[in-house]
């Protein structure tokens, strides 16, 4: 017998929603025709990569859309407001009417903590504001309720952080105030736009249970836009996926992630590296992925023996920042952001350095290019002993290492047609000389990484974010490096895109016995590429293996931890432990404080741990 | 601790600059020409002992450096000793001094009265018709040459319309000509400032955050945005005050302002070294000390210099 159906109003109907930039002729649909309900105590969450609309189509929702330029052209946006105790569209509703709503039934949490909060206000003077406004608290009674707030989302000295100003917090920190910011009047509905993007792992997996313990207090609805697949897995009881302002499908987390229906969704799926997906395969494996990367043919290089001489050998290296202070400007702290580390790189062999941020992998990797002087230690290349050479010779090893970084934005020169600044390195170092020899370089550069050479031509801001770390990495090419140094070279790229630039670093890596140190926080990439993994925590190395030895039976409870903070792509599937408190600690000490160095000791062939 | 070092350091550099400021106008003053000359006056009947017996009773016989130490001396004291023509330099400056700093200041209320507002609209417009206007306003403003613009103003309303006076210090009038033309010329730059700063503080996300907590767009604007720019607008204006007290010159000979610029001036053509030295120096050191005066209020609205 079928249960009787009661009819339930969603909290908030979004009907054929379009939104718009510019006028007439140069309007660009950033929103097409989206429809959604969002219902009570249910998080929904918007996945897309970047440019699918989903961050606009949530300002929509709080009526913020022009103050970026964009424009409401059709739909409606009905929320019940227990507030105004009627339907509201907030798609025409008057501002005076929105004001009331935002931040008061409908708020919202940013991507970026380090710039949501206002640098000049106190944290208390932040929070107050809101409560002041829509609850009409006066001082005292608004930061009594801000210091509970602060408390609810596990804010240790709440008291003091009242007086505090944003920049005395870290990156986590400041984003649990923002959610106690948005959630202190209690919300009907939490808008989230990838509240988690911009933290390290072990931070997320914090922030992540502090929402999911609110909504299951407060009794919020929550839209949760994002482009982690895993995050949305462990967060939504809904989905809706997004393509190119466009919709593509929605429905429960279980039906959406697990049996989606629509190609996008699967290829974006797939794309989408998942932690244990390699167990028991001891080669790294290039993404498969129809419609976004086509097998090559090309494998990608086996396990690499060690009785090999290695292309680099690192020895105790040492490498501290000073920081200066007091009335004469002496040292009085250091940042130890590499203490004794030892690894060696074999030809063909990619290595991981992975930790959070402060864990120092990124310094590793400046100091092997010398781009920063170590305190102490060795690099012998090919054995030979580098930081022995004169200053003159030493440049000569430059050129074998390159690096390629984050940003690919930021790593080319604007005003340097592309061409230009594929050759400069080989230019540099005296390698092409004529203008002949440089366009041929050039040509053949943007061949290996499978772009047409006529984008040699070209500026940089004629190509997107992966275009772009194609080029980065053509450019590293240009010496015929024996070793590349990819500091997050692939972090901030969409998934897709992702994919198919560690596709064409390990194909690269095939062709040209090329050596990586793959510096990342990424587990999940560093599973797929890598041969060997070094875990870095407070500038030591504490555990290194090979890629199987660390990710099936990892010894460190660092370790452990990083991998179980990790969010998994399963479906229903939700965490239950509480994750770790606390903050990642500085590796600034006071002089003369000297940290306690790890002792590895090896536990099988080729696997060590710190005790 | 480090804002009591970051204070000494500024000091330290503070009576450096002094020095050798100080050093240099000595030094160069000496270089414009012997002033026993200038004030035997007519050369016919002026005999090599006329000039060493002026010399001997300006003091200008010693040498240069006993000359420069009493100099300094006489500007920690705060007695500035005798002009060779017009009695006591400390009080020639006690009377000057306030009216460039009148001036001063009242040009930079009119420019801020202008500027903040039109800035702020501007930004707020951006790429609409009110902007544009204003910015090819402000382009022109700072093309004209300010002593043109005060001739201009003084031909328009003390000749043509006889509203105001033309020169002198006599009343509060007076003031109205010269401070509306420097108002004006500053504020061809400060709008501009305000518009960037502006520009740049509203597309921050901490602005977004404030309209999503449901803030009104007034207080959005003048309370999270404006905070915010005003850290590098009130800098630079503090600067640009410095340079003020300084750079009035021209202005006060075009209205016969009775300030520092034509007691400078005046000094300079009557080779007057003790009135001259004190001037360019006292001024010197007004615009140090207006700039350490930044430096330190600076670090009071920034909290991120205040809590280190």
């Amino acid at each position: 017998m079928p249960t009787p159906k009661t009819e339930v109003h969603p909290l908030l109907s979004v009907k054929d929603l379009s939104v718009e930039f510019g006028f007439g002729d140069f309007a660009v649909r950033a929103v097409d025709g989206l429809s959604f309900d969002l219902h009570e105590k249910k998080t929904l969450a918007i996945v897309g990569e970047s440019g699918s609309g989903k961050s606009i189509s949530s300002l929509a929702v709080l009526g913020l859309l022009k103050h970026i330029g964009g424009n409401i052209t059709s739909g409606a946006l009905n929320f019940q407001s227990a507030l105004l105790g009627q339907t509201v569209d907030l798609a025409t509703a008057a501002e005076g009417t929105l004001r009331k709503i935002r931040g008061n039934e409908i708020a919202m949490i940013f991507q970026e903590p380090m710039t949501s909060l206002n640098p000049v206000f106190t944290i208390g003077s932040q929070m107050a504001e809101t409560l002041a406004l829509h609850q009409g608290l006066n001082t005292k009674d608004a930061r009594k309720k801000a210091l509970e707030f602060l408390d609810l989302v596990r804010l240790p000295n709440a008291k003091r952080l009242l007086d505090s100003y944003p920049h005395q917090l870290s990156g986590g920190m400041r984003q649990r105030v923002m959610i106690a910011m948005a959630i202190c009047c209690q919300p009907k509905i939490l808008i989230a736009d990838e509240p988690t993007t911009a933290l390290d792992v072990t931070i997320q997996a914090q922030i992540l249970h502090i929402i999911r313990e609110l909504q299951e207090e407060l009794g919020t609805s929550v839209i949760f836009i994002s482009h982690d697949m895993g995050v949305v897995s462990e967060m939504a009881d809904d989905v809706l996926v997004m393509k190119a302002s466009k919709f593509v499908e929605s429905g429960s987390v279980r039906d959406v992630l697990g049996h989606p229906q629509k190609d996008y969704t699967r290829a974006l799926l797939a794309a989408v590296p998942k932690i244990g997906s390699m167990t028991g395969t001891s080669a790294p494996k290039l993404f498969d992925i129809p419609g976004i990367t086509a097998a090559t043919g090309v494998t990608p290089n086996a396990t690499v023996q060690s009785d090999e001489q290695p292309v680099l050998e690192i020895e105790d290296l040492t490498t501290r920042y000073d920081i200066r202070g007091g009335l004469l400007n002496r040292v009085t702290h250091r940042v130890h952001a590499a203490e004794n580390v030892s690894f060696n790189i074999y030809p063909g062999e990619t290595l991981a350095l992975v930790g959070e941020s402060g864990s120092g992998k990124s310094t590793v990797g400046k100091t092997i290019q010398q781009l920063v002087e170590p305190v102490s230690g060795a690099m012998r290349y090919h054995g030979q002993d580098i930081f022995a050479l004169p200053k003159e010779e030493r440049k000569a090893f430059q050129k074998q290492t390159q690096y390629v970084f984050q940003d690919p934005y930021g790593s080319l020169n604007p005003r340097k047609t592309v061409g230009e600044s594929l050759v400069e390195p080989a230019r540099v170092h005296g390698i092409v000389t004529t203008k002949a020899q440089a366009q041929d370089l050039a040509a053949d550069l943007l061949k290996k990484v499978d772009l047409p050479t006529d984008y040699a031509k070209r500026y940089p801001h004629q190509f997107s974010g992966g275009q772009r770390q194609r080029l980065c990495i053509a450019r590293a090419l240009a010496c015929n490096p024996s070793l590349i140094i990819a500091d997050e070279a692939v972090s901030a790229l969409d998934v897709s895109v992702q994919a198919q630039v560690v596709n064409l670093m390990m194909e690269l890596q095939a062709k040209h016995k090329l050596s990586y140190l793959f510096i990342t926080h990424d587990m999940a990439v560093v599973e797929r590429i890598s041969h060997r993994v070094a875990v870095m925590y407070l500038g030591q190395i504490v555990e290194i293996g090979t890629r199987q030895q660390i990710f099936e039976n990892p010894q460190h409870s660092y370790t452990k931890r990083l991998l179980s903070a990790v969010p998994v792509l399963n479906p229903g599937h939700r965490p239950t432990r509480p994750p770790l408190e606390g903050e990642i600690p500085s590796a600034t000490r006071a002089v003369g404080d000297e940290p306690a160095l790890v002792n590895l000791r090896q536990v099988s062939e080729g696997h060590y741990v710190g005790a | 601790m480090p804002i009591f070092r970051f204070v000494i350091q500024r000091l330290l550099q503070a009576i450096l600059v002094t020095l050798a400021v100080t050093l240099f106008v000595a030094f160069a003053i000496r270089l414009t020409g012997d002033p026993a000359v200038m004030m035997a006056g007519d050369s016919s009947g002026v005999t090599e002992e006329d000039l060493a017996r002026i010399r001997e009773a300006l003091g200008l016989n010693r040498p240069f450096f006993v000359q420069y130490f009493d100099f300094l001396k006489s500007l920690v004291t705060g007695d500035l000793g005798e002009s060779f023509f017009r009695g006591s330099v400390r009080d020639l400056i006690a009377i000057a001094m306030p009216s460039t700093l009148l001036l001063a200041i009242a040009s930079m209320a009119v420019s801020i009265l202008i500027s903040i507002p039109l800035g702020i609209h501007s930004a707020l417009h951006k790429g609409g018709l009110s902007d544009q206007f204003i910015r090819v306003l402000s382009l022109v403003g700072l093309s004209f040459p300010n002593f043109w613009l005060g001739i201009m103003l003084v031909l328009l309303f003390s000749i043509t319309f006889p509203i105001f006076p033309a020169s002198g210090f006599d009343s509060w009038q007076s003031l109205i000509l010269p401070a509306t033309t420097i108002g004006i010329i500053l504020t061809a730059t400060n709008v501009r400032l305000v518009r960037t700063q502006m520009l740049e503080t509203l597309s921050a996300q901490y602005v977004m955050v404030a309209r999503a907590k449901g803030l009104s767009e007034w207080s959005v604007i003048y309370k999270h945005a404006l905070r915010n720019a005003a850290i590098s607008i009130v800098t630079f204006l503090g600067l640009q005050f410095g340079n003020l007290i300084g750079g009035l010159v021209i202005i006060e000979l075009v209205f016969n302002w009775p300030g520092m610029g034509t007691l400078s001036v005046e000094a300079i053509s009557q080779r007057d070294y003790p009135l001259l030295q004190a001037t360019v120096s006292i001024l010197a050191i007004m615009i140090v000390a207006v700039n350490l005066a930044v430096d330190l209020v600076y670090g009071l609205i920034d909290p991120r210099i205040r809590v280190a």
